[in-house]
């Protein structure tokens, strides 16, 4: 008897628990790192009138517990007719080979495509990549540039499993995982920056460190602004206050800055301007150095 | 499913042009058209004004310096320059040589480059070498690799090459920054004729903030990937809003609002250790310059010796001696470069600027922390 309800979807299971970086592990989860997804939109946009859809491979690191992440990608030649699909397996060979150059840590781990659509040239795909990897299965992420209407920009990953009676390489169904965006905190603030340009922010770039704390600050206000009337309404009466909001509120705000005046905070103060003014120091005598050694003749 | 050679061939053959700027008129010996001269620009007359950078080079460029440790990370920028815009559409980076003077480490950096750029251009990436990038920690990026790199390539690269510069703890203090630099002419009238002494350097009036010439960038996004990052940072609609997680995959981070001094510490070890350096360097020159004069006091006293022993012997009414080259006899060594100890206070100058930035905001946001208290 089933202890959770039937459902009509289909997830993976984990081979063999307790078993660490086993071979063949079907990888559990996906981050996508975004690298990887500017790369694939940029070639996607560098494609020829004659192609649909563009692949390519991905590479990135693969964990012992079946996670898998992506952290670049590159473009591979293929074209796709009616009859066949063929792919340039020479070229990609070259570029893994000087994509792992640069970075012996990332090898491949699966693909990529720009449509959505999975049929039958895709399970080839898939079979010609896992084959590449073997032991371990490749992983297939389908990233919809939402340009045609109707279908929302986003990006699915996939691990095939084969189906039906005779194994054969077409007859695959392709498996959902859970896919998601990481990156590390020193990337955020390249992307905080395309994001606001991308914004048609008018902001002088490069932006000064104040400038960038003035933004927080500002929005920090809004965000003080907005909770103050929303409190401001639920006293009056107009709006019912919701328990957990309030909770939540009163846990942050109730934090006080008095200890902040005794011991190393006020030490601490002193020690930032004291190096501040060093770092004044040293940079006008390194100016009058530099000019001193051009006034003197021979 | 097979893949002969010659399908990539093939593949290639048939495709279109790239379809970037147009191409100039090469080798079919067209005439261009009117309208497209300002733009086409086969001898590189238009000078720089400005430079773009994509959105997906700025990625990469963050991604590999973070992952390169120490400052190593260098590479290539590939692009096409129109109309006085350096447009900067793709980078990759090159491997890491241990050793400088070895040939075969120069040599296998320039056959991946040869390969990068020919696989690029089967995908129809541009292809044209544009200038390089490097990224550095905590702000100094005067090393003589930097300034022999971009000589080198001055002349194979239309208008000379520029460099990129991407400070890693600035991006991780939260302020992400790519600034364009090329050499200035002053600096390369002196490089070609190698002459770094103190004259050369009073007739190009050269201090270390003349070596290279900042050029303002912009960054691009293009309006895809735009359209990708605003669904990214779109917060998700939900029925019950939890306050753990939030709520879109790319929420504000409020990173610099946090208190306390980082990379202090580090960022003056490395001005001491610069410091250091640089006096070391003046004590050399010094020492050099005490023995020019040594010399020279020598060569002087010999020759002042001769004219007075000639004008005893004519006195005398016997022949004068010949007055001897005295270069033979007395070596004058040659003015040692300063090239190094500017490039030291350029070192010295950048790490301090740093240092006071950090100070500064950190100094803004404690006295802005201490909210109440009587300043």
């Amino acid at each position: 008897m089933p202890l959770v309800p039937e459902t009509s979807a289909l997830t993976i299971q984990n081979g063999s628990p307790g078993f660490l970086s086993t071979p063949g592990r079907t990888p559990t989860s996906v981050t996508v790192h975004p690298v990887a997804l500017f790369t694939i939109l940029d070639h996607y946009l560098r494609r020829t009138e004659s192609q649909d859809r563009v692949i390519g491979t991905l590479l990135g690191t693969r964990s012992d517990t079946g996670e898998i992440e992506v952290r670049s990608a590159f473009a591979v030649l293929h074209s796709e007719t009616a009859e066949q699909v063929a792919v340039d397996m020479e070229y990609h060979h070259t570029m893994y080979e000087l994509h792992h150059k640069v970075n012996p840590k990332e090898v491949i781990v699966g693909w990529y495509s720009t449509g959505s659509n999975l049929n039958t040239y895709s399970a080839l795909i898939q079979n010609f990549y896992s084959q590449e990897i073997a032991p371990h299965q490749a992983i297939h992420l389908a990233l919809n540039t939402g340009v045609e209407e109707g279908q929302q920009s986003g990006v699915k990953a996939y691990v095939s499993s084969p189906i039906g009676v005779t194994p054969k390489p077409e007859n695959a169904v392709f498996l959902p995982i859970p896919c998601e965006l990481q990156f590390k905190e020193t990337e955020r603030s390249g992307l905080d920056l395309l994001s606001s340009v991308s914004n048609g922010s008018t902001d002088a770039y490069p932006a000064t460190d104040l400038d960038i704390l003035e933004r927080s600050l500002q929005s920090v206000s809004d965000m003080l602004d907005r909770v103050l009337s929303y409190v401001r309404q639920v006293l009056v009466g107009e709006v019912k206050g919701n328990a957990a909001v309030g909770r939540y509120l009163m846990n942050t705000f109730g934090a006080s800055t008095d200890e902040l005046e005794k011991g190393a905070f006020n030490t601490s103060l002193q020690d930032t301007l004291m190096v501040s003014y060093l770092a004044n120091l040293v940079r006008s005598q390194a100016e009058v150095s530099t000019r001193l050694a051009l006034a003197t003749a021979s | 499913m097979s893949a002969p050679p010659s399908m990539a061939a093939a593949i290639a053959a048939s495709l279109p042009a790239p379809q970037s700027a147009p191409t100039p008129a090469g080798p079919t010996y067209e005439a261009i058209p009117a309208s497209m001269s300002k733009v086409i620009d086969i001898e590189a007359d238009i000078p720089l004004a400005c430079v773009q950078l994509d959105g997906m080079v700025v990625s990469k460029i963050i991604k590999h310096a973070r992952e390169a440790h120490g400052t190593s990370a260098h590479g290539v920028l590939l692009g096409l320059d129109l109309d006085g815009t350096l447009e900067v559409s793709n980078s990759f980076p090159l491997p890491h040589h241990i050793n400088d003077d070895d040939d075969k480490s120069v040599k296998g950096v320039a056959r991946y480059q040869a390969s990068m750029l020919r696989s690029l251009k089967e995908v129809q990436a541009d292809d044209s070498v544009v200038g390089f990038y490097q990224a550095m920690a905590l702000g100094s990026f005067y090393n003589q690799t930097l300034v022999e790199t971009q000589a080198i390539q001055q002349e194979k690269l239309r208008h000379g090459g520029v460099v990129i510069v991407h400070d890693i703890s600035r991006t991780a203090r939260g302020n992400a920054a790519f600034r364009a630099f090329r050499l200035t002419k002053a600096f390369l009238d002196a490089y070609k004729r190698n002459n770094f002494s103190t004259e050369s350097l009073i007739n190009h009036r050269m201090t270390f903030s003349s070596i290279l010439e900042e050029i303002p960038i912009r960054i691009r996004t293009s309006p895809l990937l735009g359209a990708f990052l605003d669904t990214l940072s779109a917060p998700s609609v939900s029925a019950e809003p939890s306050f753990a997680k939030p709520s879109s995959a790319l929420p504000p981070s409020f990173s610099v609002l946090n208190l306390g001094t980082n990379n202090v510490s580090k960022n003056l070890e490395q001005i001491i250790e610069a410091m250091d350096a640089y006096k070391t360097e003046e004590g050399n020159l010094a020492y050099m310059q005490r023995q020019i004069a040594r010399e020279k006091g020598k060569a002087d006293a010999y020759v002042a010796k001769r004219k007075d022993d000639n004008a005893a012997r004519i006195a005398q009414g016997l022949a004068p001696l010949p007055e001897e080259d005295v270069s033979r006899l007395f070596k004058i060594p040659v003015e040692p470069s300063r090239l190094d100890s500017m490039l030291l206070l350029g070192r010295i100058d950048a790490y301090s600027k740093t240092l006071e930035e950090t100070s500064s905001t950190a100094l803004v946001k404690m006295y802005a922390s201490r909210g109440s208290a009587v300043v």
